[in-house]
């Protein structure tokens, strides 16, 4: 079954888990306070300066660069306020898992050539955590591959993001868990417009 | 993470009541019973691992790790102080709460009141919670934030100094219901220092659900003194103050004994026979346990003697526990405010006395979608929330002139006190309250009848209507709250920030002495787009070729090829769709991509080429959509640029996602009853594209 990254855990209040945090992540804090600004927010265009920014670093990843739509799309998905931002505990989230799956990224590029083909796809997404259906990769290939079939970085965490949000929000709205959830029409919509 | 569907999931649980006394919510979700059994079987004390006891729990700055007022603090359980002690012995009195270190005097006035009510009592402080049988070190405590009840637990060692409690105490220092009360409060609000000043109408609301009223005393109400003795039966708490005129005068004290910006309760008020006259006393208890008014009607103080017998048994105290009594006279001359907690219906068990009826609601103000802004700003104020409030019967209080329908609204704004620390200040709040005339009225009803739950009010009802009542002022208090009495009729109750464009969380309450009937004034969630008829037969010959030439051999428009296309048409970046497309369904979103240009162009008022978040809504509605507040934010959120623009491209793939999100939602409602089921295979088939 799927493996969707764990949920955080509960929002501890600010000053007690400011004070409490290891050197780690007191340093994560301190970068993030300079990415977000005096808001603390992390807005689309933010990400995208921020990813690009790390990614240029890496000449083994093959990509045209984040796009501002693919990153508003990524902050929708984690967004649970509809400010169209991210607050710090989404932003690490998002962050973890990118490191995460830039490892898986690399490992599974067997033919280096920078991108995720067809063929490779499946393998990848599963080491990743998603042991999808053939038709659920067929999908994926033909919404975030380009025309060869091949996923280039930003496309691959692009869906990736999607992807973990989407199960996890299945796995919070499926209460009872008994594999179904239920939603009306205003849910439907706030669930599939923003994202 | 999950989104919008943690918001989804916690709103169906307020809807399934979790969040009420009863089914409080678990704070950071610790369960009290859960943890307290695993303590018994393992045969161990509680140690909360979410409020560790080290000086991070202290505070921050006055109380942070590095400073001198921290040094020497251990962290002790109550057995380890005393060798006897106790959770509550001979019931919860006032005099179980002396003021500690900290500055929390508001904190502790709100929590003697407290005591004055058993019913509002029981429900912060559970039952059945002791330092014998199967005491296990943890103990927990109830409070209201913010609209939902909170259960906190806490384990019970606390900071002491040379083995005494450094915070608040009970007076015999064996009794330990109020220091852990305090400790599981300041665990809510992340530290003890975090409690470091507030107001009592803070405290009293978090402790009762109630909403609090603030009354000055530089221009009394000619009925105060009645309000009082009235709000005292009705088993509101109060509370009173007297204003400091710099920091330094900060719990001076006068030379009556007198504190200043020091918070007090008041516990009685009552009338006396004094040299032939009627004379208004009102009794008020410092927290601290002493220091006590000297001046007339003090503790033994000559006027006693100069009352009748009965009246002096009733009334007299003499102890030094902090409590004393003093003329109203002198009461308004030396305080400067009294504040009132009226108590929901719920918290008040007995039936001989009056109650308010309750209605609450939650909402939100995000920039560009619904945070309107106050009246100065016309083009906006209309996107705020709404609220319709139908006030039905007057008031039958026979003692006062005012005839018409009483209540109380009160607009709070959340999870601020938290926040503190980053800086981030409280928004400038307040609300305005319109009638709605009777043509409005009944459109209102008319549309209810034909199953329409309501509708929200536009720019021009605002225009042509003036506000009937608002809030005092605008403020950037934690809460607003007002008292009015107006004639029956409907009203519109409209929240909002002062200026446009602030994020927010608010709940705003109405609390009425008679049932009034409250709801929020929303758009219903449907689609209005009348299919585009093309037949295939229809296409003319020159929109046939200009397909042939973009679609190439396999006469489809793959998702790179529309881009190309869309790209050179608009010369803007794209947006693909997904699969492909034949000539039919090409010329169907040709055709729509027509008819969005053209509400585009009407929208853009300014000709700059883009619209504005204020616009969206108009244009998203002329498209043929309803959407509710929560799906406009979303919109603005998905679709705006930083500076709430939205450009041709994003325009066209909100409503082409919007129209295609409506269908799919009405295809996999099969049995039509409103909504949907899927599995996870299904739902990631749709949410995925």
């Amino acid at each position: 079954q799927f493996l969707p990254s764990n949920p955080p855990p509960p929002r501890r209040p600010l000053a007690y888990a400011e004070s409490n945090e290891s050197e780690e992540e007191r340093n994560f804090r301190k970068v993030f306070q300079q990415l977000a600004g005096d808001d603390m927010e992390v807005s689309p265009n933010e990400l995208m300066n921020i990813l690009n920014k790390i990614i240029s670093k890496h000449a083994d990843l093959k990509t045209d660069g984040f796009s501002i739509e693919s990153c508003r799309s990524m902050v929708a998905v984690m967004d649970s306020d509809s400010t169209g931002k991210l607050g710090f505990h989404e932003f690490k989230h998002l962050w973890n898992n990118i490191k995460k799956w830039q490892g898986v990224y690399k490992s599974y590029d067997r033919d280096h050539s920078g991108t995720i083909g067809a063929d490779e796809l499946p393998a990848a997404f599963r080491a990743a955590g998603f042991p999808l259906t053939d038709q659920l990769f067929q999908m994926i290939i033909r919404r975030y591959s380009d025309e060869n079939g091949n996923m280039d970085f930003d496309n691959y965490i692009g869906c990736l993001v999607r992807l973990d949000a989407m199960c996890c929000a299945f796995k919070t709205l499926d209460k009872d868990n008994d594999g179904m959830i239920k939603v009306n029409v205003q849910e439907w919509l706030q669930l599939t417009m923003y994202s | 993470m999950s989104g919008i569907a943690s918001k989804l999931q916690q709103n169906r649980a307020r809807a399934a009541g979790i969040g009420t006394n009863a089914q409080a919510v678990k704070f950071l979700n610790q369960d009290y019973e859960g943890l307290k059994r695993e303590c018994l079987e393992g045969g161990r004390l509680f140690q909360d691992d979410m409020f560790e006891a080290n000086v991070t729990a202290l505070g921050f700055k006055e109380l942070g790790p590095n400073s001198s007022k921290v040094r020497g603090v251990e962290w002790l359980r109550p057995k380890q102080l005393t060798s006897n002690p106790t959770f509550i012995s001979g019931g919860a009195t006032r005099t179980d709460i002396c003021q500690g270190a900290l500055g929390d005097c508001w904190l502790l006035a709100a929590i003697a009141s407290l005591t004055l009510n058993q019913d509002v009592f029981a429900r912060v402080v559970p039952s059945a919670q002791s330092f014998d049988g199967d005491y296990a070190g943890i103990f927990h405590f109830q409070f209201w934030q913010f609209g939902e009840w909170v259960d906190v637990v806490i384990d019970d060692r606390l900071p002491t100094r040379k083995g005494e409690l450094l915070f608040v105490h009970s007076a015999e220092g064996s009794e330990f219901w109020s220091a852990l009360l305090e400790k599981a409060y300041a665990k809510l609000n992340g530290c003890y220092e975090a409690l470091s000043g507030g107001s009592t109408t803070e405290g009293f609301e978090d402790f009762t659900g109630g909403i609090a009223e603030v009354h000055e005393l530089s221009k009394p109400a000619p009925n105060l003194f009645k309000t009082i003795q009235k709000a005292l039966s009705w088993g509101s708490l109060l509370g009173c103050s007297i204003d400091i005129t710099s920091t330094a005068d900060s719990e001076a004290i006068t030379s009556q004994k007198l504190v200043k910006g020091h918070a007090y309760s008041v516990t009685g008020a009552e009338e006396v026979e004094f040299r032939g006259e009627l004379t208004k006393l009102i009794r008020i208890r410092n927290p601290w346990g002493q220091v006590e008014w000297t001046g007339p009607w003090s503790d033994g103080s000559a006027e006693w003697r100069q009352i009748c017998d009965g009246d002096r048994e009733r009334l007299n105290s003499k102890a030094e526990d902090g409590e004393f009594w003093m003329s109203f006279t002198d009461f308004l001359r030396h305080y400067s405010r009294v504040e009132i907690c009226n108590l929901t219906p719920d918290a008040l068990t007995d039936d001989s006395v009056n109650k308010w009826a309750l209605s609450k609601f939650d909402g939100n103000w995000r920039r560009g979608s619904t945070a309107g802004g106050c009246r100065n700003y016309p083009n906006s104020f209309w996107m705020n929330p709404q609220f319709l409030i139908k006030l039905e019967e007057q008031d039958d209080d026979p003692t006062d002139n005012e005839t018409g329908c009483s209540f109380v609204v009160g607009l709070i704004q959340k999870n601020r006190r938290k926040m503190r620390k980053v800086g981030e200040d409280m928004n400038t709040i307040g609300f305005a309250i319109y009638e709605v005339p009777a043509e409005n009225r009944s459109s209102v009803l008319l549309l209810q009848y034909v199953g329409q739950r309501n509708v929200h009010l536009d720019r021009n009802f605002f225009v042509r209507h003036a506000s009937a009542a608002r809030s005092e002022t605008f403020i950037n208090l934690r809460e607003v709250c007002s008292r009015f009495c107006l004639p029956p009729g409907e009203y519109l109750i409209v929240p909002s920030t002062f200026e446009p464009n602030k994020d927010g969380d608010f709940c705003v309450r109405v609390f009425s002495e008679k049932q009034a009937e409250f709801q929020e004034l929303d758009d219903p969630t449907k689609m209005n787009v009348p299919e585009i008829d093309i037949k295939e037969v229809d296409i003319d010959s020159r929109f046939r070729s200009l397909f042939g030439q973009l679609a190439g051999a396999d006469c489809e428009i793959s998702p790179f090829e529309l881009q190309n296309i869309l790209n050179k048409v608009i010369t803007k970046r794209n947006k693909d769709g997904t699969g492909k497309l034949g000539l039919l369904e090409f010329k169907i979103l040709w055709t729509k991509i027509e008819q969005f240009l053209d509400i585009y162009c009407k929208n853009d008022k300014d000709k700059s080429g883009t619209m504005s978040s204020g616009e969206l809504r108009e244009a998203i509605e002329k498209s043929g959509f309803s959407l509710n507040n929560a799906l406009h934010q979303i919109m603005v959120a998905r679709y705006s640029d930083s500076n709430l623009m939205i450009d041709f491209d994003n325009f066209v793939s909100c409503l082409l996602r919007l129209e295609c999100m409506f269908k799919a939602f009405k295809i996999l409602d099969k049995d039509n009853d409103g909504t949907v089921e899927l599995n996870l295979m299904e739902w990631l088939n749709v949410s995925l594209l």
